[in-house]
């Protein structure tokens, strides 16, 4: 043990494992599938239990709580009640990457018997489960996981989707920064995992065929990084006349306080994914996000009768504005009440009928949206950060239209 | 270009500053302290709860060196039992140590990233080479240097310093000249962990505190310990200043490798000169 060089090796040994911790912990998430479940009669009373898997531990703790307030508030503002179904809620905790989100998804499905899973905020775990639901025949809604592949290339009749895909927020942006002047160039950057990938290329594909140039591209290392100076100058560099940028949770925070703090706010606007200045991200930020815009397809600002009320309620009974989280649970809610109005059983080839028969939920706090497959068609908004009554906000700037998941 | 070596330079001295208490402990006691990233996030979140003016981030930096040496000491006193045991046995506890803080620290703090605002009057950027580049951070390169300075000094022109270094070149030796070397051990754990709390102070607002920030630092520090070598000041400062810069200025050259150019920069060392750069040969890491 004198030996520095053997020190030296376990030493390696050592950080290489714990440089494997934060990895494994980027990407986990569950879905759950019912078990057993009530063979409640066609709409003829009994019970569906649900089986919500949300973080509740994990870096995205803090979107799991909004999606269980998003949750409830729907339940206790209709009766607790799915058509003539009483709903019985099982939470269990996704955590934050696959490891922890799949045994979540299967707890509920094969202990708790539940009839439809809700929740996930973890792609990975949304695609990792998909056997699962199959295998079980049970109904998956997700409420945020973004990748395009859950409804696309790798889709299954038992998994629809609330939220977003990630391409389908960033499309938005792309059509709208060719419009608007920045056809020059944009320098577009995103960390170098899944959804970031997935973000750029939705983006530069819709950009590009609004005759857009994109004048360079970063790939930060995701979860690694925390010091964006050297790619903030190569933007500089560039030419750029915008960036564009995906950023969530605590990366969202460091990069646009040192975009402001590099002088490029001033000179170089920044927009981005709408996740950019979501939720609990936004009052960290402080005024080094003001001016920032933003796609998505939510925003507590919207002026709409529907959201106006959702946000009145959910503030009264929670003290904070609800978060796109939020809004994209409180209508998983919305739309299996009206699939139960209709479905014959809660098997998951009855509810997948029924949810591909309801319609356009016209009633939901971001506006009118329909089901296109299994995954919302639905307006995106343009959003910039304003500061009203000293609060930093994102101010509705532009209805970009009805969207659908890009092929 | 100039921008990211002065940004290097910042983050260099930043580096010096926590792993220079790892270096010298590491090196002297053969204590592999892996609590120390622990000890740096411990200082950003007294620098989160106490962010906004002056009076505020002063005393969060005597509080963090007040935690600093009370947690140096109790680290130095659980180690001690194991002291005739192997590295992996030290670094098993000081993890446990590490992950149960880590706990605590969640459950105090909750699981938000936290960002913390500079001093009033460092909060906003000035012109440097003719581009905007946040005033906080030419200031940490100034303290960062002073720190430097200081710690060396103290180790190389003291009586202090020479006993640190002869325990680091031959504890045997120093024991039978009769100076008790867990008192001299408890000293340098405490005053380095007093270095770890206070770059964690002094980081804050650039690295904000945030759940696994400790594990993140841990490993910049550990990679800045096997490049500068075992238990040198001197070591710890260029193999600070280098990480730095390979940081830095590699992922503003070779942005696509950012994952790795660090690691890779490690490698070679390791390859090149496996005592590090200012280590001494294998068996005694010495303090030059």
């Amino acid at each position: 043990m004198e030996h520095p060089s053997i020190s030296r090796r376990r030493l390696l040994a050592l950080f290489g494992a714990a440089a494997s911790v934060p990895v494994l912990a980027a990407c986990g998430s569950s879905v759950g599938g019912g078990g057993g479940g009530a063979p409640a009669g066609g709409g003829g009373g009994g019970a569906v239990k649900v089986g919500l898997v949300v973080p509740q531990s994990g870096v995205y703790a803090a979107l799991g709580t909004d999606m269980q307030r998003g949750w409830e508030l729907w339940l206790g503002q209709n009766g607790g009640k799915f058509g003539n179904y009483t709903v019985e809620t099982v939470v269990a905790d996704e955590g934050e990457t696959p490891n922890t989100g799949q045994p979540a998804v299967q707890k509920v499905l094969q202990s708790d018997n539940v009839d439809v899973v809700v929740g996930l905020v973890n792609s990975a775990t949304a695609l990792g489960v998909a056997n699962l639901l199959t295998e079980s025949k049970k109904l998956l809604v997700v409420t945020n996981a973004g990748a395009g592949d859950v409804t696309g290339a790798k889709r299954t009749p038992y998994i629809w989707r609330t939220s977003f895909t990630n391409a389908q927020v960033s499309a938005a942006m792309g059509t709208h920064l060719a419009q608007s002047g920045f056809k020059d160039g944009v320098f577009a950057l995103a960390p170098d995992y899944a959804a970031g990938t997935e973000v750029i290329a939705g983006f530069t594909k819709t950009f590009e065929a609004g005759g857009g140039k994109v004048v360079g591209t970063a790939k930060p290392a995701f979860g690694k990084t925390s010091d964006y100076q050297p790619f903030l100058t190569q933007i500089q560099q560039s030419g750029a006349k915008a960036t564009f940028c995906f950023f969530s949770g605590s990366e969202a925070i460091t990069f646009v306080r040192q975009y402001a703090q590099f002088g490029l706010a001033s000179t170089i606007p920044l927009y981005g994914s709408g996740f950019l200045t979501e939720g609990n991200v936004l009052p960290q930020q402080g005024d080094a996000a003001l001016g920032v815009q933003t796609t998505l397809h939510y925003s507590d600002q919207l002026d709409n009768p529907a959201n106006k009320a959702f946000v009145e309620s959910y503030t009264a009974k929670y003290g904070e504005s609800p978060s796109c989280f939020s809004a994209q649970t409180y209508d998983a809610a919305n739309v299996l009440n009206r699939a139960l109005r209709t479905a014959t059983a809660l098997d998951g080839d009855s509810i997948a009928g029924a949810l591909g028969g309801i319609g356009t939920v016209e009633d939901s706090p971001r506006g009118p949206w329909t089901f296109d497959g299994q995954t919302p068609k639905q307006n995106l908004y343009l959003r910039k950060v304003e500061k009203v009554n000293g609060t930093l906000v994102n101010a509705v700037v532009q209805d970009l239209g009805q969207q659908s998941q890009p092929l | 270009m100039l921008v990211s070596v002065l940004n290097g330079f910042s983050v260099g001295f930043l580096l010096f500053v926590l792993a220079v208490g790892l270096s010298i402990v590491f090196g002297m006691m053969d204590v592999l302290n892996l609590a120390h990233g622990a000890l740096f996030l411990c200082g950003a979140y007294l620098g989160a709860t106490f962010a906004g003016g002056w009076g505020g981030f002063l005393g969060a930096l005597g509080l963090a060196a007040v935690f600093g040496l009370v947690g140096g000491g109790l680290l130095s006193l659980m180690t001690e039992p194991l002291r005739k045991r192997s590295h992996l046995d030290q670094a098993l506890l000081t993890l446990g140590v590490a992950l149960v803080a880590a706990e605590v620290l969640a459950i105090v703090f909750g699981d938000d990233p936290l960002s913390v605002a500079a001093p009033p009057g460092l909060n906003d950027s000035v012109q440097v080479f003719g581009v905007s580049y946040p005033t906080y951070r030419l200031v940490i390169i100034g303290v960062g240097a002073v720190l430097a300075l200081a710690v060396y000094l103290v180790v190389e022109r003291t009586r202090l310093g020479a006993l640190v270094r002869a325990t680091v070149a031959d504890r045997e030796m120093v024991s039978v000249l009769g100076v008790d070397n867990r008192l001299v051990k408890a000293a340098v754990f405490a005053i380095g962990s007093v270095l770890a709390t206070t770059a964690g102070v002094l980081g804050g607002p650039i690295y904000g505190a945030r759940p696994g920030l400790d594990a993140t630092v841990l490993i910049l520090a550990l990679v800045v310990v096997v490049i500068g070598g075992l238990g040198s000041v001197r070591g710890a400062l260029i193999g600070a200043l280098i990480i730095g810069q390979v940081d830095i200025v590699g992922k503003y050259l070779l942005p696509d490798l950012s994952s790795f150019i660090l690691f890779a920069a490690l490698a070679l060392v390791l390859v090149l000169r496996p005592q590090g750069l200012f280590g001494g040969p294998v068996g005694t890491a010495g303090a030059r």
